[in-house]
């Protein structure tokens, strides 16, 4: 490692982008609980009204527990999941990136979801966000199945890839809040 | 019957006449905490049949949190339609759309109960 080009070159690096938060590495719940309030406090300052500052924790929270219950990547030791999530400061408010492994299966799942989403307006998520509520979880879902409805409904806008890796896909995540 | 706010959940607090949610909540597991608190309303709920009063003050819950929430008042409304006085005040701090909107929601659900939107002044919390 060179000082100059990695540890200065990441300093710039988060600085030039803006990045007031990033984690990588493995995630785990017991983690989501010790940084979730420091995020949070990092992002509500006399600049950033509380409410944005609410949505952004909540775009957080919910890409967070998709990594920890869904990433295909897992530790040696442990068999957490793997990710990472960054938050930066951009346009007029925030963007949350996450970016973590998926499966073969989980990808076309997930990318059919995304893909269905990305055309609804606010008032289409809600009414798919009250029926999935009504009908109850898919199959393969830990949670209530609700997650990227919820954070559709919360970003102004968001974008998605999936890139090939030796494990499945890399599912890269970035949504914008204001 | 109390359960304690937790960093992660809220406080509940039941008694024979009323239930009163406050806080946040986005547990690691919600079926694990939310079980016991749905079970604790039926049996407060169950001690007599009078009027029952509810009082949610949430300043974020996750998307697993918001099927308990839909649970909790399926019950309710289920109570309202078997002729049980129910009423609900869904309490918001009044720049937060976020929750607003999430109380405009699921007041759709429940006609039987009569429901309320309060808007409140924010305090300076901690």
């Amino acid at each position: 490692m060179n000082i100059e080009r990695d540890t200065v070159g990441l300093h710039t690096f988060m600085q030039d982008r803006k990045t007031v938060f990033c984690y990588s590495g493995p995630m785990t719940e017991d983690l989501l609980t010790t940084i979730a309030n420091p995020v949070r406090h990092q992002l509500s300052d006399k600049e950033t009204e509380e409410v944005v500052a609410n949505r952004v924790f909540g775009v957080f929270i919910e890409q967070a527990q998709n990594i920890i219950r869904y990433s295909h990547q897992k530790t040696k030791s442990t068999g957490d999941s793997v990710g990472t999530i960054a938050i930066s400061i951009a346009d007029d408010g925030f963007l949350i990136e996450a970016v973590n492994v998926v499966s073969e299966s989980k990808r076309d799942v997930l990318e059919a979801t995304l893909v269905d989403l990305s055309v609804k307006d606010a008032k289409e998520l809600r009414k798919l966000y009250r029926q999935r509520l009504k009908d109850g979880p898919p199959d393969d879902s830990v949670g209530a199945g609700l997650g990227f409805i919820e954070m559709a409904r919360r970003v102004k806008k968001f974008e998605f890839d999936f890139q090939a890796h030796e494990f499945g896909a890399l599912f890269v995540y970035r949504g914008w809040v204001s | 019957m109390i359960f304690e706010q937790t960093q992660r959940t809220p406080y509940v607090e039941l008694t024979e006449q009323s239930c009163s949610i406050r806080g946040e909540c986005y547990p690691e597991n919600i079926s694990e905490w939310s079980a016991p608190v749905l079970e604790a309303l039926e049996e407060n709920m169950g001690i007599s049949n009078g009027s029952f009063k509810v009082v949610i003050e949430l300043y974020y819950f996750n998307s697993s949190s918001a099927k308990f929430l839909f649970d909790f008042f399926e019950y309710l409304e289920e109570s309202a339609e078997s002729g049980r006085e129910i009423l609900i005040q869904w309490c918001y701090r009044t720049e937060d759309d976020t929750m607003l909107e999430a109380g405009e929601d699921f007041q759709e659900d429940v006609e039987s109960c009569t429901y309320e939107l309060v808007a409140i002044e924010a305090e300076a919390a901690g």
